[in-house]
């Protein structure tokens, strides 16, 4: 089917206030598609008291930012933010939906799709347009394989891996209007009922904003290895990562998982240490600027994507590395 | 406690790259000489189903349900292995995974999971490791018009509800959903049990339900795609450049790359 018209951008909020970073290269994607169907980049804008978000949002390039603002949406509820979109979509009719794959819209998106029984392409790495016609990339079969999808219902929906396009830049001198969309989501139950909310206090900065990151393999052997990772990850600022199996046996914690399978960063630098190169873990991390393996084996198939190597285990390379680095960055003081 | 998992076979994920032929003109993918296996948040959310039986002791039944074209016996006897009590196939040439998008298969899943009709839980992995789609849980919520929670890690039943931990950005929630209700597993699972030999061997006394199309009532053939699928490509691999940073002794290495990395502004 040929999908013209507007193309609605899902802005989420960043928590020191503005726009998440991930939602402006979205903004960037949503422009350059917009061009090709004929129709608009859109903003929407969705929370409590978020007016001041929207606002600034209105300074990125688009021609138009919805806002639906109230009090049901302080904080996620699926059946509430859905309703909120439906209303959106209902205003706009947009020909593309796009989002940045984060928590709320590997939750999201799918049930719009639902909702709005229309297609759903997710973890895109690419948009491009062949002959007229939108096309979304995305990694399949653990990476071994790219797609490219089309749609065959509108509005299609698509959620855009993060640092896939430049985030959109600020244009102090334009501002798009701000309309809001009325929605009486009062009315709107959800049947789950959130009983608790726990934040658990992570030490330094998280995987998918790190600009250093610091994974352990199976070759770290044990919990210990991971500790000494994690000194190393302290000393650099990185975010400790993991590839799948010390996640499965409990060296390291789940979320610090890094793959197909977990979550997908691109740094600026990526040290791998102990990791093989399995498909499902590359898939992961391939996208980082520079590449850093240690490994034992000189055969390992990290070596082939990585730009420096070390042959040798962690409890060989990685003490003499952390004394470096510390002596290096901190001025001297052995640990 | 009737549960339902569904499980999907993929090829393995781990087979080296080079096995997965791509057809870019009939579309497909041919895993050459990779086995079949459970895709893994398949397995972890058969394990979160397991851990409410090993919870509850005798009154919880498992049924494993999986859809496709051609199905191995092996790959689902794993799954009956581990814990499960009964297994639904549910085969047709026309259910090969590239030819159902999110929206055919949810409709596959959610017609089968009708025609068992008695089920207080489904489970689903977040994202099959075949075609990535990460969606088929949420839709078979929207298609039985019952509660979904995604991202789960944990789930514990209390009553006629479901007490759920789930993922999210910055830590967890504890979410309470009334039964019936989808659960859509994540890897914070852990990972699924091993079978001993003894269970893989009882494995194969448990009962198995073999239905087509015309049992699910789409013998007409699956619904319509939403997505279509246009082009079929390797991916671009990352230059192979790498640079062995060399020394006297391993710890020597470790020490040049720490230099390395600092002169080439990396730190």
């Amino acid at each position: 089917m040929e999908l013209r018209g507007d193309v609605l951008v899902f802005l989420e909020a960043a928590e020191g206030g503005g726009v998440l970073p991930r939602s402006l290269e979205a903004v960037t994607a949503g422009q350059r598609l917009a061009a090709a169907l004929g129709g608009r980049p859109v903003g929407l804008v969705v929370g409590d008291r978020v007016g001041d978000v929207a606002g600034e949002a209105a300074h990125y390039g688009l021609e138009e930012v919805l806002l639906v603002d109230h009090p049901a949406l302080a904080r996620y509820l699926p059946e509430v933010h859905l309703a909120a979109f439906l209303a959106a979509c209902e205003r706009l009719k947009p020909a593309v939906i796009l989002m940045a794959d984060t928590f709320t819209s590997l939750d999201l998106a799918p049930r719009l799709a639902f909702a709005l029984d229309t297609g759903l392409v997710a973890d895109c790495v690419g948009v491009e347009i062949e002959g007229g016609e939108p096309l979304f990339v995305k990694p399949v079969f653990s990476s071994n394989v790219m797609a490219a999808y089309g749609f065959h219902t509108s509005p299609g929906i698509v959620t855009l891996r993060a640092r896939v396009e430049e985030p959109a830049a600020r244009r102090d001198a334009e501002e798009a209007p701000v309309n809001r969309v009325e929605v009486d989501l009062g009315t709107v139950s959800s049947p789950a009922e959130i009983l608790e909310d726990v934040v658990v206090e992570e030490e330094g900065p998280r995987l998918a904003d790190a600009a250093i990151v610091v994974s352990g393999g199976r070759g770290m052997g044990g919990p210990e290895g991971f500790e000494r990772l994690a000194a190393v990850a302290e000393v650099l600022g990185a975010a400790l990562g993991a590839s799948r199996p010390p996640c499965d046996l409990g060296w390291a914690p789940p979320r610090a998982q890094v793959g197909q399978t977990g979550e997908k960063v691109a740094p600026s630098l990526y040290i791998a240490v102990g990791i093989s190169g399995a498909t499902q873990h590359l898939a992961g991390m391939q996208g980082s600027n520079k590449i850093v393996a240690v490994n034992k084996d000189p055969k390992a198939n990290i070596f082939r994507v990585a730009d420096y190597g070390v042959v040798g285990t962690w409890e060989e390379v990685l003490p003499a590395f952390h004394e470096e680095i510390i002596e290096r960055l901190k001025g001297g003081g052995v640990p | 406690m009737k549960i339902i998992v569904c499980v999907k076979q993929v090829p393995d994920p781990e087979g080296p790259q080079d096995r997965f032929e791509i057809d870019a003109e009939a579309l497909w993918v041919e895993p050459r000489g990779i086995p079949p296996v459970l895709s893994l948040f398949d397995e972890n959310a058969l394990e979160a189903a397991l851990r409410i039986k090993d919870a509850a002791g005798g009154e919880v039944e498992i049924t494993v349900l999986s859809a496709g074209r051609r199905l191995s016996n092996a790959v689902l006897q794993k799954a009956m292995a581990v814990g499960a009590d009964e297994l639904v196939k549910v085969e047709d040439e026309a259910f090969d995974s590239a030819s159902l998008d999110s929206h055919a298969a949810a409709s596959v899943l959610a017609g089968a999971i009708r025609k068992i009709g008695d089920y207080d839980l489904v489970f689903a992995g977040r994202q099959a490791a075949d075609w990535n789609a990460g969606q088929v849980g949420i839709g078979i919520a929207a298609l039985l018009g019952i509660p979904v929670v995604t991202l789960v890690r944990k789930v514990e039943v209390e009553g006629r509800r479901a007490i759920v931990e789930r993922v999210t950005e910055r830590g967890y929630q504890v979410v309470s959903v009334p039964v019936p209700a989808v659960i859509v597993a994540s890897n914070e699972v852990g990972e699924m049990r091993y079978p001993t030999m003894i269970q893989r061997r009882e494995a194969r006394k448990k009962p198995v339900s073999a239905w087509g199309a015309r049992e699910i009532g789409m013998e007409a053939g699956p619904p319509r795609n939403r997505v279509v699928l246009r082009r079929l490509f390797p991916p671009a691999t990352r230059k192979g450049a790498c640079e062995l940073i060399e020394g006297e002794t391993p710890a020597e290495a470790g020490r040049n790359l720490a230099r390395r990395l600092e002169e080439d502004g990396l730190l």
